[in-house]
């Protein structure tokens, strides 16, 4: 046993802080800033939306965006529309997805 | 399915065995529910990983007799452990009857689950009791011509709590009974009850039918138990619950009662495959898929953690429906390994191109191992497949909420990940729960490893190919022995080679690897350590089975699961298990660095430090500039230091000779100490704070003009193929190489 719980984060999310995502949206892979790392933490440890993973098609040139269902047996849901040449691409636009789901609101771009 | 990339999955197998020496023999075990047929070639392993960051896939064709179209069938895999008892003229005997045990359920209500039986499913004849889908108690009985009845508790059984259990039938009134008894009964956990039915008087039980502890058997086993059996009993008259559990309870039942027909006692022969009846019938049975013995009974008090100490106190087996060791698929083809091929890593390729999917290449991985007293070199590594084992087939990634935080991005999975997502009966890694949540403490080579193979994830496998082609492209000949060599023949397994390589990952190792690698070092060996996390965890290899070990995690380590109480012995060997470091070997003492932290975000470069420049270690850095970084690049996240790392530690048996020539000490945030390294919480643990969350390269000499050279980091060999192999982490590579082959002493 010594299971994680899933819905163990806590940190809470400004939807005004437009900053987190511009330094973001910069540098997907970090370094980040302490704000922005919490942010992130939330954001990973249990996806909003269900966890989004991406499916490797080609190594190291294709990913393709998928989403666990939490069940066992179950299988990854595959986003066929959306695929990336760069995981820094599929970062950039989870994270738009989480946002929302986090604050109701859209990042455009 | 189409996806636009490559098929890994759609042919699967595994080899047997999956480690073989030049002349032996090798079968293949393959299953596809669709193709029908596909190519087969023999492939040596030059670079199995197809990442272009790194070498690329590199795949050496090698003539074989098995080489061409080979038509291939769907086997199915049937996971599940339980005990088998054989059909005996004892079972078949009874009238009436009384069976009882201790259960601990860990899935209750998730499915139907048989507790113990012996019954036919195609006829609905014979005894069952179990829990019905909703966690009831039940016993049924059914007299083959459509009649059965079924006796039913009316509260359902709790989770995790230990309850006596009791079924009997009276063949002379026809009556059924079931009776459970909560061991804890307060504070809301009591489940007592009693159910009551009216079955058929005399019913004849069927013949050919084993008796099935935690299944029952349809003729394949079905309907499995999860969680703890303890003392088991069968006896020939419907006794009273009380009688029926004063029996139970007994460790040691009268077993001159003429009426005591089963009386099962798991503690007896705790590493073996088979169960003991202490009753005068000696209905003594097998064990299938392995599941967990050495764990606590419903009678332990905390009184001893160790097994051995008290084994009526851990006469409980751990069963679980998902339990997967061996797929007893049949063979498909031989392999005779040719007398002359060289030890390394190979593969047997699967294509196929079917008309509606994706073009499918698929591989069993396997091992051949240079022949015993017949070297080809003076050089040789070590295949660390306790560590594949470990892993094999992880679906940590899948399961564990944090994974992603863990790595610091988003989880990139394959279609590996995929296939295994959906179809865990191959069965998981000694990272990953159970359905029920227990850890999986046993993994063995008979069952499809899909990362154990080229194109697989590029943990551990992929990593360690970088190496194999570094040695290729620099023309540097090498053996290939195996860490099950090491653990079954000793130091006799190193003795005839100058120096040997431990990979990017040798974490798992049972103590005669450990004494094996120690002894050799003694002996004026010369070791690389070329990895992270090396000798960490202490394992065992099964005594009678090739390729199975077993693992249990304690509490403390990078654990992702935690093992329950008073169970941390290991069950083949009763060995204290944990990390090596709680049992008095760190890893520091070994091969002078022992894990220190995780770093997946990004990897960093080495700096030289001031032993760096003795002139001891000169001959190290030929070609080097004084301040050059060492490996500021590399194909996981950018650095040769990365992934997982070691750092030097005097007060954990680093030696005092040993040289620090440099170190990866500027980690950054992502860089999470291990749980052993500190012992309160404070803020500045990570590595952007934290000196002691590094990488260390050293080297010491040792005995008898040997010596060991330790990177201290699983990245390191990503790194080797960097900037076409003109780089000075394949530089610093040659140099030791080529010292270390040197039969004059050194320095």
């Amino acid at each position: 046993m010594l299971n994680n719980a899933p819905d163990g984060a806590h940190f809470p999310v400004d939807a005004g802080r437009t900053d987190l995502i511009e330094e973001f949206r910069r540098s997907p892979k970090g370094p980040h800033g302490r704000e922005l790392q919490m942010l992130l933490h939330r954001m990973r440890w249990e996806s909003p939306g269900g966890r989004y993973v991406l499916v490797t098609i080609e190594p190291g040139r294709r990913w393709i965006l998928g989403r666990l269902t939490g069940a066992r047996g179950e299988p990854i849901e595959l986003f066929r529309n959306k695929t990336y040449e760069s995981p820094a691409a599929a970062e950039w636009d989870v994270f738009k997805l989480r946002w929302e789901a986090l604050t109701g609101r859209t990042i455009g771009g | 399915m189409r996806l636009g990339g490559i098929d890994t999955t759609s042919v699967l197998g595994y080899a047997s065995p999956y480690i073989v020496e030049p002349g032996g023999r090798i079968s293949f075990h393959l299953s596809s529910a669709t193709p029908r047929e596909v190519d087969v070639a023999l492939v040596r392993v030059r670079c199995g990983d197809p990442d272009p960051a790194g070498p690329g896939l590199k795949l050496l064709p090698v003539k074989s007799a098995i080489d061409g179209r080979h038509a291939v069938r769907h086997q199915p895999i049937r996971p599940g452990s339980c005990a088998i008892v054989a059909d005996r003229g004892a079972l078949r005997g009874l009238a009436g009857f009384s069976v009882g045990a201790f259960i601990w359920p860990t899935m209750p209500g998730a499915a139907a689950q048989t507790i113990i039986s012996r019954w036919r499913d195609d006829s609905q004849a014979g005894w069952r009791l179990g829990l019905d889908a909703d966690g009831h108690l039940e016993l049924a009985v059914g007299d083959g011509k459509g009649a059965v009845a079924v006796a039913r508790g009316e509260r359902t059984v709790t989770r995790r709590e230990w309850l006596f259990v009791h079924g009997a039938y009276d063949a002379a009134s026809g009556a059924l009974r079931v009776t459970q008894v909560s061991l804890d009964p307060q504070a809301g956990r009591d489940r007592s009850c009693v159910g009551r039915a009216i079955a058929r008087v005399g019913i004849e039980w069927p013949d050919d039918t084993p008796l099935v502890i935690a299944a029952r058997s349809a003729p394949d086993t079905t309907t499995h138990f999860d969680g703890k059996l303890d003392r088991p009993r069968l006896h020939r008259a419907p006794l009273t619950a009380d009688a029926m559990r004063a029996l139970c309870e007994a460790v040691n039942p009268p077993p001159g009662d003429p009426d005591l027909a089963g009386a099962w006692d798991f503690s007896i022969d705790i590493p073996g495959l088979s169960i003991h009846d202490r009753s005068a019938n000696r209905l003594h049975g097998r064990l299938a898929q392995i599941p967990a013995r050495g764990v606590t009974g419903a009678n332990w008090d905390g009184t001893v953690n160790d097994w051995r100490s008290l084994p009526a106190h851990y006469g409980a087996i751990h069963f679980c429906s998902d339990d997967m060791v061996d797929c007893a698929w049949s063979p498909d083809f031989m392999l005779d390994v040719p007398t002359d091929l060289p030890g390394g890593y190979y593969a047997l390729r699967m294509t196929a191109a079917p008309p509606d999917g994706d073009p499918v290449e698929s591989y069993v991985g396997f091992f051949v191992r240079s022949p015993r007293g017949r070297t080809a070199a003076k050089l040789a590594i070590v295949a660390p497949v306790a560590t594949y084992l470990a892993y094999a087939n992880g679906a940590l990634r899948m399961d564990q909420v944090h994974a992603e935080s863990m790595l610091e991005g988003l989880i990139v999975l394959s279609r590996d990940d995929l296939y295994l997502q959906e179809h865990r009966e191959v069965g998981l890694s000694t990272y990953d729960t159970h359905a029920d949540g227990s850890g999986w403490r046993v993994s063995g080579a008979r069952r499809p490893i899909l990362n154990m193979r080229p194109r697989c994830n590029t943990f551990n496998y992929g990593n360690d190919t970088h190496l194999i082609d570094w040695l290729e492209e620099k023309g540097i000949a090498y053996d290939l022995v195996t860490d099950e060599d090491l653990h079954r023949d000793g130091l006799d397994a190193l003795r005839p080679y100058r120096c040997v390589m431990t990979l990017s990952h040798p974490e798992y190792y049972s103590r005669e690897m450990w004494d094996a690698i120690d002894a050799y070092q003694r002996s004026g060996g010369r070791h690389m350590y070329l990895g992270g996390n090396g000798f960490y965890w202490r394992i065992a290899f099964h005594r009678d089975l090739p390729g199975v070990i077993e693992v249990r995690r304690d509490v403390t380590g990078v654990r992702t699961w935690e093992g329950e109480a008073g169970e941390a012995h290991l069950a083949f060997t009763g060995e204290s298990a944990g990390l090596w470091r709680s049992n008095g070997r760190p890893p520091q003492r070994l091969v002078g660095v022992g894990f220190d932290a995780q770093v997946f975000d990004r990897s960093a470069g080495y700096r030289r430090m001031p032993d760096g420049e003795d002139p001891r270690v000169a001959w190290m850095f030929e070609g080097i500039a004084a301040g050059e970084m060492i490996g500021d690049f590399g194909a996981r996240n950018g650095g040769a230091a990365g992934l997982e790392i070691d750092r030097a530690d005097p007060e954990l048996g680093s030696p005092p000779d040993m040289l620090l020539v440099a170190s990866a000490d500027r980690i950054g945030y992502g860089g999470m100490p291990a749980p052993e390294e500190f012992r309160t919480f404070h803020r500045g643990l990570d590595g952007e704070q934290n000196s002691r969350v590094r990488a260390d390269l050293v080297y010491f000499p040792t005995a008898n003009g040997g010596g060991v050279f330790s990177t201290g980091s699983i990245a390191w060999v990503t790194a080797l193929s960097h900037n076409h192999y003109d780089n000075n982490v394949s530089r610093l590579m040659g140099n030791v190489v080529r010292r270390f082959l040197d039969p004059a002493p050194l320095p």
